[in-house]
């Protein structure tokens, strides 16, 4: 709510004082905040469902790829997590490069990843499938990284008592280093859930898919001059979502993690 | 450092060398024994080539959205930093907003690109500053002040019983152990800045832009000069993220391991 009034309030100071600094406001640049909840309860052209109907359909399809996007990521992530654990020699040879895969601007990849998924794809996946893989990318990188730490987190002291019971790697694994892990892994979660729709909205943007929240974008932001409050409701829409998905991990970490994840984001 | 001392660092650099050359050979290798179209995945040697011969746009390209992403990155992460330096000195304030950051964490800023484009001129090099800093802000805020409230309660109470004033704590004691939280989102910070000014270019940019030379190359096909452009974009990325992890090893010399990386 204090934002809603701080950015009416900032709209007329500098409507009425007309400052120009950093930017123009006019109801192009900063539409109301009514302007912009009535164009959800409108139709976007004539004859067509309302703003909010066409959304919740858009928002429902990227939800479908960032989820899957999210389990793909959060799945091969944590593979490498446990991966890289039980070996030095691979931990050397590849962290630098899962630290440098974030730096490729993943938006000028996703044309070329697009072009190579989407003909291995049955049908049922064409499209979106390529984008799901889009957004694992931005997804496995926090998991990978957080399950390693957590998993070399585990009390070295438990782990001599395991080693010298004779435990097998495997029930070391389950039994001791993946629960020290869990609060770092949903820590990772957290950042990976937000990323997962971040991909999946910069995925859609240049593989040219319209039913999604990134093709809205690109839809509306060509309107912006004369429909500015459409691009805004989309980017509302969007941080619906966004906020959505991280809010479901947040509760399936209360559920999972009793323990108090301190400080390990 | 002596002559021992290199080779262990070589040793220790060798594996990452070694995947790098495997991987590099088996790409090279696959495409020439299955004959890869080039428009699909261009040959490693196509790729440098290009980044060599096209250096006279690439490079200055590459420069101009580097600069973006680094003013974008010096104003984000001050005004991050700075404005966790405000919130944390009102603890109150701080636990209270604090669900609202990370609320906000989670919105896809991206999604905010051609607006900033709208906002400020779409051809200056402002509006993808404003993108990147957007992006670097709240990570950044959101460490610091968790770097500021984790100082120990302890060494707190040992300062107050020497009556040590606030200013002092806060220099002796909140920020050295905030400094490995800070410098964990400055690097989160410099990866997503260059993104943010990439996919800023997207939405319309100057011509002489990484992003929007990488996006029109795409659109005719020239993968080969997109490769070598996102070559360009990585190897930026990653210097940037390497200045800051040297910027930690020279200032944060009481953690040895870091926060994370």
């Amino acid at each position: 709510m204090a934002l809603l009034g701080f950015w009416e309030l900032y709209r007329w100071i500098w409507t009425t004082t007309g400052w120009t600094w950093p930017f123009v406001v006019d109801d192009t640049s900063m539409p109301h905040i009514w302007t912009i909840g009535h164009a959800f309860f409108q139709p976007t052209q004539v004859n067509q469902p309302l703003l909010i109907t066409i959304l919740l359909h858009k928002m429902a399809f990227t939800a479908k790829e960032a989820a899957a996007g999210f389990a793909i990521g959060a799945l091969v992530g944590f593979g490498l997590g446990v991966l890289l654990v039980h070996s030095r020699l691979l931990q050397r040879g590849l962290l630098p490069y899962i630290v440098g895969s974030q730096t490729v601007p993943i938006l000028a990849i996703a044309p070329m990843v697009v072009v190579w998924i989407n003909p291995k794809l049955p049908t049922g996946l064409q499209g979106w499938g390529a984008v799901a893989v889009i957004a694992a990318y931005l997804t496995f990188f926090p998991v990978a990284i957080n399950t390693l730490r957590g998993l070399q987190s585990a009390d070295p002291r438990a782990l001599e008592l395991m080693r010298a019971y004779a435990a097998s790697r495997w029930s070391i694994l389950w039994k001791l280093r993946v629960p020290a892990a869990l609060p770092y892994v949903f820590s990772a979660f957290r950042l990976a859930a937000t990323a997962s729709v971040v991909g999946a909205i910069i995925g859609e943007l240049p593989s040219s898919i319209q039913d999604g929240l990134g093709g809205a974008i690109i839809n509306f932001n060509q309107y912006y001059t004369f429909e500015p409050q459409e691009l805004w409701a989309t980017n509302i829409a969007a941080a619906v979502l966004g906020i959505a998905f991280f809010l479901v991990v947040v509760a399936a970490e209360r559920a999972v993690v009793r323990r108090a994840p301190e400080n390990v984001a | 450092m002596t002559a021992k001392a290199l080779l262990a660092r070589a040793a220790q650099w060798l594996p990452a060398l070694v995947v790098a050359a495997v991987v590099i050979g088996l790409w090279q290798g696959l495409i020439v024994a299955f004959h890869v179209q080039q428009f699909l995945l261009p040959r490693p040697s196509a790729i440098a080539t290009t980044f060599w011969s096209d250096r006279h746009e690439l490079w200055p390209a590459g420069w101009y959205t580097f600069k973006e992403a680094l003013g974008g990155f010096a104003i984000g992460s001050g005004l991050g930093i700075l404005a966790a330096t405000l919130v944390g000195r009102f603890k109150t304030v701080g636990t209270a907003l604090m669900p609202v950051f990370i609320a906000a964490n989670a919105v896809p800023i991206v999604a905010f690109a051609p607006i900033a484009d709208a906002w400020f001129n779409p051809f200056s090099p402002h509006s993808k500053m404003a993108i990147a800093a957007v992006l670097c802000f709240l990570p950044v805020m959101v460490n610091t002040l968790r770097g500021l409230q984790s100082s120990s309660p302890r060494q707190i109470e040992l300062m107050r019983s020497y009556a040590a004033s606030e200013l002092t704590i806060w220099r002796r004691v909140r920020v050295p152990t905030a400094l490995p939280f800070v410098f964990t989102a400055l690097k989160i910070a410099s990866v997503l800045a260059m993104i943010g000014a990439i996919v800023g270019e997207y939405f319309g940019g100057a011509t002489s832009a990484l992003g929007v030379l990488i996006n029109s190359d795409a659109q005719i096909f020239q993968f080969t000069t997109a490769w070598a452009g996102i070559l360009t974009a990585s190897l930026l990325g990653i210097g940037l993220y390497l200045a800051v992890a040297v910027a930690e090893r020279g200032v944060v010399r009481w953690a040895p391991r870091a926060q994370g990386s």
